[in-house]
C-alpha cells in the first residue's frame, strides 16, 4: 500500500512540474501581459518600468526558476491584476465553487443512480422509457443554452428564483457558506440544476447499463433462488456491483466540475474559481493561471487516488486482486 | 414584475419599515467590469476608476462631456513655464471625519509610482517633478518642463487620506489595507462597506459629502461580465440599472415597456491602421508572390481604402444603429478635434480607379487583424471592412482575434492592416495624437502606441509644440491643425464612433450618460 501511495505521489509531482512548464511557456508565447493591460497613454519609459516591476524583462528560464523557487517555499506569487497573493484569491472563491459543485454532483449522482437502476430493472415500463428519453436531452442540449432558458423561465418570467449571483452567506469556521441561508439556497437552485443536468443524464445511463448487465448474472439468480427479497438484492448486491464505473465517473466529474464550471458560473454570475480563471486568461494573469492549473492537477491526482482506495473498500474482487 | 417582491424579503421589510415611502433607498447596479483592488492608485483601468469614484474624489473633475471642472481643487493656473498652482477646496471631510488638505494631495501623488500595478497609474503623475505645499489649501506642482495638459492628467488623480493610508503604501501592503477597508477612507459620496474581487462592492452614503449627500442610502455594485446574465438580472428585478446593453438586446428592449434604455455617445472610435514600413509582413500579390513595395505607403492606395468604406452601412447594419460615422480619431467637440474635416465619401468606383492609378489594377491580398472581444461590435465591423475592401479588389482575410493575442502581436509590429478602438479618455487631443500620431520617439516620450511607424515631420513638430503650450487657445489651434494633417494622410482611418446603452427599470431613475461610460451612483437620481 505504501509503495502505491509513494508511486502516486511521484506521479503527481511530475504531472504538476510538466503542467507548470507548459503553462509558463504557453502564456509567454501568447505575448507580454503588459501589452494588454498597460494604459494607452503610457510612454515608452513607463512601459519599460512596468515590465521590469513585474519581472517580465528577465529571460523566461530565469522567470520560471524564480517562480519554482518561491513555490517550494509555499509562495505561489501575487496576481498581476489584483496584487493579492494568488492563494488568497483562489481560496476566497473556492467555497462558492465547492458548494455549487457538491450540490450538483451529489444530487445528480443520488438521483441519477436511483433513476438509472429503476430504468434498468424495469426496462420496458413507460416510466423507464421516459427517463431514458429525458436523459438523452440532458446529453444533447448545450448547457449554456439550458442556463439561459432556466433564467428566462424561473427568474425573468415566473420571478420565483434569482437570476444570478450568490445569496446571503453565513460564516462557519471562517468560511462564508451560502447554502445555510434561505436566500443562499434560492440562489443556488438554478445554477445547480444547470450544472447537474449533464451529470444526471450520464449517471442514469451508467446505472441503467450496469443494472441490466448484473441482473442477468448468476449472482442475482442465486440470490433470488435463496429467497432473498428483491429490495435487498438491489441494495446489497446490485448496487455494489455497479458502483465501480459510477465511482470512477463521479470522481472525474467532481474534479472537472470543480475546475471548469466556467460556463455555468459565467451565466449565473456565480463568484467561483471557474470565472476567475477565465478572467485571468483574458488578461494573461500568469501567476493565477499557473497556480490554478497546478492546483487542478493536484486535485485530479488526489481524486483519482481516493477513487482507487474507495474501490478497494467497496468491491471485494478488487481487494482480492490486490492481495494476490 | 409583480413577483419581484417575493425575491427580496429584505427589500420588502425595508419598504414596510419606511412606511410606504415611495422611493427605494438602495441602488443596485449590474456592471460589466469592476475594480481590481480598492486601492484607487493600483490600476488605470476604466472600470477600476469608475468604482473608485464612488469612494474617492479626484483633484480635477471630468464632467459628463469630459470637460474639466473643479473637483477637490477649485482652481488652477500655470505660474511659470514649469509650475502649476492649485487651490484646494475648503471644508472637505474624509469619511473618518478628518479634514482634507494639501498634505493628502502630496501624499497621493507620491504614493502612485510605488503602488501602481501593470495597468499603471503613473501616467497621471508622470510630469510631476516635485510637490510643494504653500499652505494647507495651496500647492505648487513643479513639472519636468512645460506640462500643458497637467489638469487633464489629474482627472484620475484620486486623493486618499494621508493618515489612513500611511501604513498601506507599499506594493505588499496596499491591497491588504484597501481591500479590507482600513485604508479605504476617501472624500467621495459613498463609504466603503465590503468588497469581493469580481464580486459585489457594497457602499454606504457619506452624509457629509461636499457636493451634498447622495440620493441612495446604500449602493451595491454587482460585477456581471456576461451581457445576457446582466440583462436577465435587470428583468428579474435583482438589479436596478445595468451598463453595456448589447446592440441585439437594445433592439428588443426598445419595445419593452418595463425597461428604460438610455443611449449615450462613447469616447471609443474604431481606427483602421495601415503599416507604413518599407517592408510589411502580411501583404502580397493575389498569386501569393511578394509585392515590390508596401502598397500602404502610397497615398492613392490609402485613399482608395478610405473611399471603399461605407460608414453609413457600418452604423445601420453592422452596429444596429448604435454608432456614428467617424472622420477623425476623437469625437468632434473634444479639445483639439477639428470640425472642418469633411466626412469621407463612400465611392467604390473611385476607389478602384485610385488603385489602378497606384499600379494595382487587380488589387492585392492582405490579412486584416482586429480585436473580437474588447468593444461592442469590433469583430463585426472587421468583417464588414473585409467585405468592403474585397469589393474594390483587395482580397482581405479577416482575422478577428482575442485582445490577448491582438495587443501583444500589435506591439511586436506583426500586422500590416489592423483595427482596434481608441478612447480619448481625457477628452483632449494630446492623449490621442501624442500616443498614436507622433513618430515613436522615447526621447520626447511621444508615439508610444504608434504601431505603424507613421511619421509626418509637420505633425511631429506640431505635437511637440502643442505639448508645451500653456495658452489653451493656441494649443487648441495647434492640435486642430495636427488632427487635420493626420487624417489627410489616411494612415489612420477612423471608421465609426461607438455608442453605449444603459438600461434601467422603467420610470425609476433619472440618468445622464457620460462620455467615458462611467456609471456613477451619486449622479443617478430617483425619478421624481
Amino acid at each position: 500500500m505504501l509503495g502505491f501511495v509513494i508511486q502516486r505521489f511521484l506521479q503527481a509531482v511530475v504531472v504538476m512540474a510538466v503542467m507548470s512548464v507548459i503553462v509558463f511557456c504557453g502564456v509567454y508565447a501568447i505575448g507580454n501581459p503588459v501589452d494588454i493591460v498597460i494604459p494607452p497613454d503610457a510612454t515608452q519609459d513607463i512601459r519599460a518600468a512596468t515590465i521590469a516591476k513585474l519581472g517580465l524583462d528577465k529571460p523566461l528560464w530565469e522567470q520560471y526558476f524564480l517562480f519554482v523557487g518561491n513555490l517550494l517555499q509555499g509562495d505561489f506569487g501575487r496576481s498581476f491584476v489584483y496584487n493579492i497573493p494568488v492563494l488568497d484569491l483562489i481560496g476566497g472563491r473556492l467555497p462558492a465553487t465547492l458548494e455549487l459543485v457538491l450540490t450538483s454532483v451529489l444530487t445528480a449522482t443520488v438521483l441519477g443512480v436511483s433513476l438509472g437502476i429503476y430504468a434498468g430493472y424495469r426496462p420496458d415500463g413507460w416510466l423507464a422509457k421516459t427517463i431514458m428519453a429525458v436523459s438523452v436531452l440532458g446529453f444533447s442540449v448545450p448547457s449554456f443554452w439550458v442556463g439561459l432558458i432556466l433564467i428566462l423561465t424561473f427568474a425573468v418570467n415566473l420571478g420565483w428564483l434569482p437570476a444570478g449571483g450568490r445569496g446571503a452567506t453565513v460564516t462557519v469556521l471562517g468560511v462564508p457558506w451560502s447554502f445555510l441561508t434561505l436566500d443562499g439556497l434560492s440562489h443556488i437552485v438554478l445554477p445547480a440544476i444547470n450544472l447537474a443536468l449533464f451529470k444526471l443524464a450520464m449517471m442514469i445511463r451508467l446505472a441503467r447499463a450496469g443494472t441490466r448487465e448484473i441482473m442477468l448474472t448468476d449472482t442475482i439468480k442465486f440470490a433470488r433462488a435463496a429467497g432473498i427479497s428483491e429490495s435487498v438484492i438491489l441494495r446489497r448486491h446490485l448496487l455494489k456491483l455497479i458502483s465501480i464505473p459510477i465511482i470512477t465517473v463521479f470522481g472525474l466529474e467532481l474534479g472537472s466540475t470543480l475546475a471548469f464550471a466556467v460556463v455555468t458560473e459565467t451565466i449565473f454570475s456565480w463568484p467561483g474559481v471557474g470565472k476567475l480563471i477565465i478572467d485571468s486568461i483574458a488578461v494573461l494573469d500568469r501567476p493565477v493561471m499557473v497556480a490554478y492549473l497546478i492546483l487542478v492537477a493536484f486535485l485530479f491526482v488526489t481524486i483519482n487516488f481516493t477513487v482507487d482506495l474507495v474501490f478497494a473498500l467497496i468491491d471485494p474482487r478488487v481487494r482480492a486482486g490486490a492481495r494476490a | 414584475m409583480k413577483h419581484m417582491a417575493l425575491l427580496r424579503p429584505a427589500a420588502v421589510a425595508l419598504g414596510m419599515l419606511a412606511a410606504g415611502a415611495a422611493s427605494a433607498q438602495t441602488l443596485t447596479m449590474g456592471v460589466r467590469g469592476g475594480p481590481e483592488s480598492l486601492d484607487p492608485h493600483f490600476s488605470a483601468l476604466g472600470s477600476h476608476a469608475e468604482a473608485a469614484k464612488h469612494i474617492f474624489d479626484t483633484l480635477v473633475w471630468s464632467g459628463d462631456d469630459l470637460q474639466i471642472e473643479p473637483g477637490l481643487a477649485v482652481s488652477w493656473e500655470p505660474v511659470d513655464e514649469d509650475t502649476w498652482e492649485f487651490k484646494l477646496r475648503e471644508g472637505v471631510k474624509f469619511h473618518d471625519g478628518s479634514d482634507f488638505d494639501a498634505e493628502d494631495v502630496k501624499f497621493s501623488i507620491e504614493r502612485i509610482p510605488v503602488v501602481s500595478g501593470p495597468t499603471t497609474t503613473t501616467i497621471y503623475v508622470r510630469r510631476v517633478k516635485e510637490v510643494e505645499i504653500v499652505d494647507p489649501l495651496t500647492m505648487l506642482i513643479h513639472t519636468d518642463g512645460p506640462a500643458a495638459t497637467l489638469p487633464y492628467d489629474f482627472v484620475r488623480l484620486f486623493i486618499v487620506s494621508s493618515e489612513a493610508a500611511a501604513d498601506y503604501s507599499t506594493p505588499e501592503t496596499a491591497a491588504e489595507g484597501f481591500n479590507s477597508g482600513m485604508a479605504t477612507i476617501g472624500t467621495g459620496p459613498y463609504k466603503f462597506v465590503s468588497w469581493e474581487p469580481k464580486g459585489d462592492l457594497v457602499l454606504e452614503r457619506f452624509d457629509d459629502y461636499w457636493r451634498g449627500a447622495g440620493a441612495w442610502e446604500k449602493v451595491i455594485r454587482k460585477e456581471m461580465p456576461n451581457d445576457s446574465s446582466r440583462l436577465a438580472a435587470l428583468k428579474a428585478g435583482q438589479v436596478d440599472v445595468i451598463n453595456y446593453v448589447s446592440s441585439v438586446d437594445y433592439l428588443a428592449l426598445e419595445r419593452d415597456s418595463s425597461v428604460d434604455t438610455i443611449k449615450g455617445d462613447s469616447v471609443y472610435i474604431m481606427n483602421l491602421q495601415l503599416d507604413q514600413r518599407e517592408d510589411t509582413p502580411l501583404v502580397r500579390a493575389k498569386d501569393g508572390s511578394k509585392l515590390d513595395a508596401n502598397p500602404f505607403r502610397d497615398i492613392k492606395v490609402r485613399e482608395a481604402i478610405d473611399a471603399a468604406i461605407d460608414r453609413d452601412t457600418m452604423v445601420e447594419i453592422v452596429l444596429e444603429g448604435l454608432g456614428k460615422p467617424a472622420n477623425q480619431m476623437m469625437p468632434v467637440g473634444f479639445f483639439g478635434s477639428n470640425a472642418d474635416i469633411p466626412m469621407p465619401e463612400y465611392n467604390p468606383a473611385k476607389a478602384k480607379d485610385l488603385l489602378t492609378e497606384a499600379g494595382y489594377p487587380d488589387g492585392f491580398e492582405v490579412d486584416l487583424y482586429c480585436t473580437s472581444d474588447r468593444l461592442p461590435g469590433d469583430g463585426a465591423i472587421c468583417q464588414g471592412l473585409g467585405q468592403m475592401f474585397s469589393q474594390i479588389g483587395i482580397t482581405t482575410n479577416v482575422n478577428a482575434v482575442s485582445k490577448t493575442v491582438y495587443f501583444p502581436a500589435q506591439s511586436r509590429l506583426e500586422y500590416s492592416m489592423f483595427m482596434n478602438g481608441w478612447g480619448t479618455l481625457t477628452g483632449e487631443a494630446s492623449y490621442t495624437l501624442g500616443g498614436l500620431a507622433h513618430s515613436n520617439d522615447p526621447d520626447v516620450k511621444l508615439g508610444a502606441f504608434n504601431r505603424i511607424e507613421y511619421k509626418n515631420e509637420d505633425v511631429d513638430r506640431l505635437l511637440e509644440e502643442g505639448a508645451t503650450m500653456l495658452d489653451a487657445d493656441q494649443r487648441r489651434a495647434t492640435y486642430e491643425e495636427a488632427m487635420a494633417k493626420v487624417m489627410a494622410d489616411k494612415a489612420y482611418i477612423s471608421v465609426v464612433q461607438l455608442q453605449t446603452v444603459w438600461a434601467a427599470k422603467a420610470g425609476m431613475l433619472a440618468f445622464t450618460p457620460r462620455f467615458d461610460e462611467d456609471t456613477l451612483a451619486f449622479f443617478i437620481k430617483p425619478a421624481s
